[in-house]
């Protein structure tokens, strides 16, 4: 798809280098230092390190055994599978949605946007008070419908999904609008031959809407993996430590406490390295497995 | 196209996008419902509506009468709207190549750029801070500088995010109207610039949102350049709530100050989200 | 939220400074501004100027920002201080949080530092003591023998790194019990004061939860060091409080075991939220301030959190922890845990040298220091003289408390550094529950602490 325009090369670094540079000197040099931190031992943030590690590498090997680090990976991951299904899904379905609406598709547009501008704090204020054992929404709620005793929604086996419910719901309004971009660039006309030839609006989306986004898609699937990977304020203001008994550790909300509470600099440094990498190589994943879909 | 009146179809979709719009809407409701209400039964009586003793205006008194938010809105948006537009530009321009031009290196570019959304700001900003240390531009009494070391990592930061939607956005353009522009003599330049930045406007306005918003939201960049009582919106309403036993009260109205200018430059950005611009491009 | 997993925020909340901030603090902006604008002018002019006294310009940085109840007080006396001295202050202080640290570290290392730094005295202190870039007490006195002379030296707060004094402090915090009375009125119980002794706590605590309430307000999942100092500190006495164990048999060791085994033996009982494992803080406190717990351990500080809280404050108070072994109740954790440091840099500079003394003498004169301390603990030696009208009842109570002090100890976790805390705090409710051995989660904040070699940059 190459065409002549683009054999020549020369515009290329012009329009190439401002953006790269800007990168280069304010995230990749810093973050060599920090991938050079990672084996080295720090003692707060913005102190100078103390020397090298001891063996050299240990901070990747006491990742490798840390339990916290292992359930935090682990929910990371289910985190990525609920956010490309609920989150991207659910926002690709109310775009479509707005897009066939007739009035009101502006108003949409804004309110669905609302949930990201409201700080994590008080977002999470509001669930803390939602969901809050003595005696939040819900368990007043369920005590009106005859419950007789109170739900410890934060408990061991609730924790999980009394996380994942605000935070796959904030983040939908994200996705949303990045589609609704992506929708916009559909011409009518397209519905219109379809609906000519009989097509139901089932499959004018799977035959016309879903290729024509595909890209925009796959761009959503991306930012939804690689945001997954270091989500961190809502999970972080709800529970806080991984509470219970550790059980809601993020990769993002980890890394984050190991710089502010436990301080442990390097370790943290080790964990974000981690983080960069699973984050490249899980998004080259999903660049293939759009690549390979033919439409 | 809009000949069927009624349909069965359009009400239930207006109706679930209507449930949706119900969950996001009550959360901001909520927040300035709280924020003038009695500080003291925020938390143990938050869902009433505040009437009578329980309404107050004195969150709102506290976030003015201490200090210059003014000042601080002043520059959170100096700061944040240069971000946004730098980062349009070189974004745009960024993207479009590595798009449009195949060469070698293009995929290292392209996981570099996956990469750099990944990095943690806590991991980058203390070599940042010295590197402008030597510059010479934190810690010092000069405002301008202090906003220019704020916006500078926050331009790099939300690069990334910037050139993987500019990107997805671009490769849907049709090539065709670049070869016609092409035929006609235009180069490189002239064709990014009148034909896919044009046709860009609607993913350049969400990646404007975007990009002014977090960098009006980034707390942690503002605490590190901003000394003193340089103020940026953010920093200074943390400075105002962040003390022992948090006033919940000031939060809400904290919150409410913060989000209202997001909103005016979202709704403002919205207009240029427009249907069907390609395809009109595309017909000539 | 931050904070309050800090526990060194060393402010104290107090009514009658409260109710001060809100009208004037748009003075002391204001001030500020004209400080910073004419020192923008100054600057590049002053460099080598050979001005003797006044029109130095200081660059200080304290913890006394945002909303800190000394905040007023703070930009009062630097706006007097500019005006006695015609010297000029550039403040940039701001509330003391993590952010602020890895600032102010990061300010040492590209040696952009200020001139005077009112900051912490320990573990957060060590990088700059060791690197040598603030100057000790003594070193000051060689030439200014006054410096600090209305101190008592043995409470200054000596930095962990060589015992020496770098800081000169202005006010300390306490911790206590605070009490919802309503609670106790409620199941009949009498509010613990000085002579209460353990097991009269723990059967006051059984009689609360027999009434139907939660005896002690406290997230074992976030916050579990309040109790995990008192409980220990039982075990020991004032004097040695405050020394780390060397192994988990010797005395400080059983110690720390017996101390969590009484956390452990208070979790078994239900004395504790029983959302105590999963929920924050926050929700905790509330349920305190809802009265429907009945105790609260937690510092000074709390004292605003409470009166900002509750419409009813004379609903509660502040007593001892209660005590068993050596330990008397009248024994308390506390003490003073910040002060004013002076830099090399700014010593070094002979036009700034005695700018910053001067400042660091103003404000920590007498008078000053009791107007920032209150209720806290100072280093006075003749001890700070507050006008008790502009307190709550809440903060009398905690200034009748302070009177009946016996004996004081810094907070052993202040010994310990934060990341070597993780088995014991955060591994708390992996111990109330037996999911981890109480003796296994001590040896290995031991183990821990020993592999935190002391820093070879320093040699």
């Amino acid at each position: 798809m190459s065409s002549n325009i683009y054999k020549n090369k020369k515009p290329l670094f012009f329009f190439l280098i401002p953006a790269f540079l800007f990168m280069l000197i304010f995230l990749y040099y810093p973050f060599i230092q920090n991938i050079f931190n990672s084996f080295q031992e720090i003692r707060g943030l913005g102190t100078a390190p103390m020397g090298w590690k001891d063996p050299w590498y240990s901070n990747f090997k006491t990742m490798w055994e840390d339990e916290n680090m292992r359930i935090a990976l682990k929910n990371t991951l289910i985190m990525i599978l609920v956010t490309i299904v609920g989150q991207v899904g659910i926002a690709l379905f109310l775009a479509i949605l707005v897009d066939n609406v007739k009035h009101g598709s502006k108003f949409f547009r804004v309110v669905f946007f609302f949930p990201i501008v409201v700080s994590a704090t008080a977002l999470g204020l509001l669930f803390n008070l939602i969901f809050l054992y003595d005696k939040g929404m819900i368990n007043q709620l369920l005590e009106v419908l005859g419950s007789k005793s109170l739900t410890d929604w934060k408990d061991e086996t609730h924790a999980f999904m009394t996380m994942m419910i605000p935070v796959t719901w904030q983040y939908v309004g994200f996705y949303f609008i990045i589609l609704v971009t992506g929708l916009n660039n559909i011409s009518d006309e397209l519905y219109e031959a379809a609906a000519i030839d009989g097509a139901t609006t089932l499959q004018k989306v799977r035959f016309i809407t879903i290729p024509l986004v595909h890209n925009v898609i796959c761009t959503c699937v991306i930012l939804a993996v690689t945001g997954a990977l270091k989500v961190f304020d809502l999970p972080w203001v709800m529970f806080p430590k991984g509470m219970p008994f550790g059980q809601t550790w993020l990769t993002g909300t980890y890394m984050y406490y190991q710089v502010f509470n436990a301080t442990d600099v390097d370790y943290s440094s080790a964990i974000a390295v981690l983080i960069v990498v699973l984050g490249i190589v899980l998004s080259k994943v999903v660049n293939k497995i759009f690549k390979e879909k033919d439409y | 196209m809009k000949k069927k009146k009624f349909q069965p179809g359009q009400i239930g979709a207006f109706a679930l996008l209507s449930l949706w719009a119900l969950t996001t809407i009550y959360p901001i409701f909520w927040v300035v419902l709280n924020s003038i209400k009695n500080r003291k039964i925020i938390v143990s009586d938050s869902f009433s509506l505040p009437i009578g003793e329980k309404f107050s205006m004195a969150n709102y008194q506290l976030a003015f009468e201490r200090l210059d938010i003014f000042g601080a809105y002043r520059n959170s948006l100096i700061i944040s709207l240069s971000v946004a537009v730098v980062v349009i530009l070189l974004a745009g321009m960024a993207s479009y190549a590595l798009v449009r031009y195949t060469f070698r290196g293009r995929s290292l570019l392209n996981s570099l750029v996956i990469a750099g959304m990944m990095f943690p700001v806590f991991a980058t900003i203390i070599p940042v801070f010295q590197m402008m240390s030597k510059w010479g531009i934190v810690n010092t009494p000069d405002i301008w500088k202090s906003l220019l070391a704020t916006a500078l990592p926050q331009i790099a930061g939300n690069m990334s995010f910037a050139i993987v939607v500019l990107s997805g956005y671009i490769k849907g353009l049709p090539v065709e109207l670049e070869e016609a522009a092409y035929m006609e003599g235009c180069n490189a330049f002239q064709i990014f610039s009148k034909v896919v930045m044009p046709l860009s406007k609607p993913s350049f306005a969400t990646v404007g949102i975007f990009s002014f918003l977090w960098s009006y939201n980034d707390l942690f960049t503002q605490s590190f350049m901003l000394r003193g009582n340089q103020y940026g919106i953010t920093r200074l309403l943390n400075e105002l709530t962040s003390r022992e036993g948090t006033n919940y009260g000031l939060m809400a109205a904290a919150v409410t100050l913060v989000v209202i200018p997001i909103l005016i430059v979202y709704i403002f950005l919205q207009k240029y989200i427009i249907k069907g611009m390609t395809a009109g491009a595309v017909k000539g | 939220m931050k904070k309050k997993t800090l526990a060194l925020v060393l402010t104290l909340a107090m009514a009658g400074s409260l109710a001060a901030c809100g009208s004037n603090g748009g003075d002391a902006t204001s001030n500020n501004d004209k400080s910073t604008s004419s020192n923008t002018s100054k600057s590049t002019s002053e460099e080598k100027d050979d001005k003797k006294s006044g029109g130095v310009s200081l660059n200080v940085t304290t913890t006394f920002g945002g909303n800190d109840t000394n905040q007023k007080n703070y930009q009062d006396a630097i706006a007097a201080w500019q005006d006695e001295t015609s010297n000029i202050v550039n403040d940039s202080s701001a509330t003391s949080d993590e952010t602020f640290k890895a600032r102010v570290a990061a300010d040492f290392e590209v040696g952009s530092e200020p001139d005077v730094l009112f900051y912490f005295n320990g573990m957060d202190s060590n990088s700059f003591v060791e690197a040598g870039k603030v100057i000790s007490v003594d070193e000051i006195r060689k030439e200014y023998p006054d410096y600090a002379s209305n101190m008592n030296d043995d409470l200054l707060g000596a930095s962990p790194v060589d015992g020496k004094n770098y800081s000169v402090p202005v006010n300390g915090y306490w911790e206590g019990m605070f009490v919802n009375k309503a609670v106790l009125e409620a199941a009949k119980v009498e509010i613990p004061d000085a002579n209460t002794t353990w097991d009269e706590f723990m059967d006051i605590c059984q009689k609360i939860k027999d009434a139907g309430y939660t005896p002690v307000a406290a997230s074992l999942a976030q916050i579990p060091h309040y109790w995990f100092e008192f409980t220990i500190y039982n075990q020991l006495s004032p004097t040695t409080h405050n020394v780390l164990p060397k192994s988990v048999d010797d005395e400080h060791g059983k110690a720390w075991v017996a101390g969590i085994e009484d956390i452990k033996d208070m979790y078994d009982k239900g004395f504790f939220p029983e959302n105590t494992l999963s929920g924050t803080d926050d929700e905790t406190f509330q349920s305190f301030i809802d009265g429907k717990a009945a105790f609260l351990v937690d510092g000074s500080w709390k004292l605003g959190g409470i009166e900002e809280a509750t419409d009813d404050i004379d609903n509660f108070t502040v007593t001892y922890v209660p005590a068993k072994g050596e330990r008397k109740s009248t024994d308390i954790i506390g003490g003073l845990s910040s002060g004013y440091y002076i830099t090399k840099k700014a010593w070094d500079d002979p036009e700034k040298r005695e700018a910053a003394v001067n400042f660091v003498e103003y404000m920590t004169s007498n008078e000053m220091v009791t107007k920032f301390a209150q209720t806290s603990a100072t280093a006075l030696k003749d001890g700070a003289d507050v006008d008790e009208s502009t307190l709550s009842s809440l903060g009398k109570d905690g200034l009748a408390m302070i009177k009946g002090i016996t004996g004081i100890s810094g907070a052993v976790q202040d010994q310990i550094p934060t990341e070597c805390r993780v088995p014991v705090f955060d591994g708390m409710p992996n111990l109330v529950t037996g999911k981890v051995q109480i003796p296994d989660a001590v040896t290995e904040v031991l183990t821990m602490i020993e592999n935190y070699t002391p820093s070879e940059a320093a040699e």
